[in-house]
């Protein structure tokens, strides 16, 4: 008897310490079918110059004219494709992780797009008021205070909403829908609805800096700096396991002395810091901002979260997850695109993907509630 | 040995025609406009698959267009598809630019990869694109504004309606606009509206202002997105006039019924057809245009040869 209570809470523990496992098997099949079914392209050779910097390789034909040297690479499994998805990813990433903090903690946000319009238009504003040599401000200290608004405008907002959402007691659908509207609406209204171009090289070389194989990793990076940063605050964390309690039980949380309003302003001011850092990263990748800018990015964002794991209801869902959520919906796009598919499948899948989650995930709990009450009723039938 | 020689004849044939396939050049060439929800970038997507068509056939290529534009506006998807574009391998890329800003790096990284980009519809000027197929944007708007003048007797309050505020080409359409209404003190410009690039939004749009502003006598439309619609102009045929940029086949019927007094077409068709032309002139037969604004002119559409333009659709729509 006590053999057999013991082999699901095995099992279940498995389950519990890996729960992402499932996704890296997913993201690895579809790595493998793009690589198998992706074929092979050419592209221009890449070597190391007499000066030591990376450049692309050329012949020189009898008549003096030169051509560039193409290698045969995969479509797929090659670094610079690697790098490609890892960047589209990491703007996505870095939002779904602040977004399933307010997903686990049982909120929505729907105003990430807008944080992400809105602080990098200011972010660009101030980039080209004192970012440039010459500046009453001085190049690197215009650069610190382009960055700053960046991510102090992000927050700010999230902070806005954390507190609306707490003060008000009006659900976080309906106040990030509205503040969704406010932030554009201030973001166009800032810049007249123009794009906000022309930063300075000293900010932009940050985000592009190239390794030998002029590959720009600063994206995949600062994704994964902000997933171990979430996934460190979430589960080594005091405050990071009393968003689990509150978004698990949010009235047993409020019984046991927990500040609901500390916790769900938290998450608010995180998700717009993440928000931020995303708008930053794509400012210094791209070189401009507008404000239609990450225009119904939120709703990528959710399907990230959702297919990382995540649960609408609350107390369930992690950083790794949301980043290998948003990973396998880049890969499909990309994917679409390496299989010479029509590009709106990508859509279908996607949704279709966000509902497996959704139903997968339902089929968890139920499985996990019947579990529990198997081991309840062997423990009585032991008693 | 007549046998012999008719194996021989038969045999050579077929090397012939195995060698004639094996040396087909093949060109894949992407295709990224600003939107799927805007017709006008559907009939650029047709003319670039007959153009497609048409060159192979020509000079024995296999030219594939490989179309990735956004559901909606969305730069970064654009500048994200040039980006997998290049590294799936395709030849050439022409794109109509939501955003030149954001564009011009990916576009420069493209031309830096070997790929060679031709922009249509909206320039990113900045960007080492080697064409750009489009309508003088300026005059565009200022065209609309004269004729409206001149269908409204010179006098009158005159909205703008313009799309996507955050599309260069339109910003230039609507300055356009607005400095050709300087030449007439009869007209008063009540203001410049916004909205999302959908026929139903733009329609929504229409109605809503015409709401509030009921003494508006003009509509001065820099793209054509309510008349995509059946039922936009809600008002008796003739008591608002319209002069709207394109000419679709649903905007054909606002010319028909008297809502709308002329169409400002843009050769939309020929934003595709004309950029595989260019490109395939620049990868295959490594020619440069002999300019790198190739402008693409307006033809002014009215009751009198609106059912010979008419036609035209028949072979632009994508069946």
């Amino acid at each position: 008897m006590k053999a057999d209570a013991e082999a699901p809470t095995a099992r279940r523990s498995w389950f519990a310490r890996a729960p992402e496992a499932g996704l890296v098997v997913v993201i690895l099949v579809l790595g493998l079918v793009l690589t198998i079914f992706g074929g092979s392209v050419k592209r221009p050779r890449i070597e190391t110059g007499p000066d030591g910097n990376a450049q692309y390789a050329f012949t020189i034909g009898p008549d003096g004219e030169r051509s560039p040297v193409f290698e045969e690479v995969n479509k797929f499994f090659n670094a610079q494709n690697l790098t490609k998805l890892a960047k589209d990813t990491s703007f996505t990433a870095i939002m779904a992780v602040g977004a399933t903090m307010i997903i686990i903690a049982g909120g929505i946000d729907l105003s990430v797009g807008a944080i992400y319009a809105l602080a990098s238009v200011l972010a660009a504003l101030v980039f080209q008021r004192f970012g440039t040599v010459g500046s009453e401000v001085g190049s690197t200290a215009g650069v610190a205070l382009g960055i700053a608004t960046c991510l102090g405008v992000a927050m700010a907002c999230g902070v806005i909403n954390g507190a609306m959402v707490t003060l008000l007691k009006v659900h976080p659908f309906i106040i990030t829908l509205g503040t969704m509207e406010i932030f554009r609406g201030i973001a166009f209204v800032i810049t007249k609805a123009q794009s906000v171009g022309g930063l300075p090289e000293a900010f932009r070389k940050l985000v592009l800096v190239e390794t030998a194989n002029k590959l720009t990793l600063v994206p995949l990076g600062v994704m994964v700096l902000v997933t171990v940063a979430g996934g460190v605050y979430l589960s080594r964390m005091r405050a990071g396991r009393l968003v689990y309690a509150v978004g698990g039980n949010e009235l047993a949380s409020r019984y046991s002395g927990i500040r609901l309003h500390w916790v769900k302003l938290s998450v608010f001011a995180f998700s717009g810091l993440s928000a931020g850092i995303a708008g930053l990263l794509a400012l210094g990748y791209y070189g401009s901002a507008s404000s239609g800018d990450a225009q119904s990015k939120e709703l990528i964002v959710i399907a990230a979260t959702v297919v990382g794991g995540a649960s609408l209801t609350g107390g369930k869902g992690s950083a790794l997850g949301a980043m290998l959520g948003a990973l396998i919906i880049h890969m499909i796009d990309s994917g679409i695109i390496i299989l010479g598919i029509d590009q709106n499948y990508s859509r279908i899948i996607t949704g279709a993907l966000v509902i497996v989650a959704v139903l997968l995930d339902q089929l968890n709990n139920w499985l996990a509630r019947r579990r529990l009450t198997h081991a309840a009723s062997g423990v009585g039938h032991g008693k | 040995m007549k046998q012999v020689l008719n194996v021989f004849l038969i045999v050579a044939s077929v090397a012939g025609l195995t060698l004639t396939a094996s040396a087909q050049k093949t060109y894949t060439l992407g295709l990224v406009a600003k939107s799927q929800g805007n017709p006008v970038f559907q009939a650029a997507r047709v003319g670039a698959e007959a153009a497609a068509r048409e060159l192979s056939a020509q000079h024995n290529l296999k030219i594939k267009i490989d179309w990735r534009t956004p559901n909606e506006e969305d730069a970064q998807k654009q500048a994200e598809a040039i980006e997998q574009l290049v590294l799936a391998g395709a030849a050439g890329i022409a794109v109509s630019c939501s955003d030149a800003n954001k564009l011009t790096d990916a576009i420069n990284s493209a031309v830096k990869n070997g790929v060679p980009v031709a922009t249509f519809d909206s320039d990113a000027p900045a960007s080492k694109r080697f064409v750009c197929y489009a309508v003088d944007d300026e005059q565009c708007g200022q065209r609309v504004m004269d004729e409206l003048a001149k269908v409204m007797g010179g006098k009158g309050v005159v909205a703008i309606l313009a799309g996507n505020p955050n599309a260069p080409n339109l910003q230039k359409r609507v300055a356009g606009v607005k400095t050709a209404a300087k030449k007439y003190p009869g007209i008063k410009l009540r203001d410049t509206f916004y909205h999302k690039e959908t026929p139903q939004d733009a329609a929504a749009k229409v109605e809503q202002v015409m709401q509030a502003n009921p003494d508006i006598g003009g509509w001065a439309m820099i793209g054509g997105w309510p008349l995509f619609t059946d039922n936009a102009l809600k008002w008796p045929a003739g008591t608002v006039k319209c002069v709207s940029v394109d000419a679709l086949p649903q905007q054909l019927g606002y010319l028909r019924s008297g809502h709308v007094q002329m169409l400002l077409a843009q050769q939309c068709y020929d934003w595709g057809h004309r950029s595989v032309e260019l490109l395939i002139d620049k990868i295959h037969f490594k020619k440069n245009p002999s300019t790198v604004k190739d402008v693409s002119e307006l033809v002014p559409v009215t009751k009198d040869n609106l059912e010979a333009f008419a036609k035209n659709w028949e072979k632009w729509l994508p069946r």
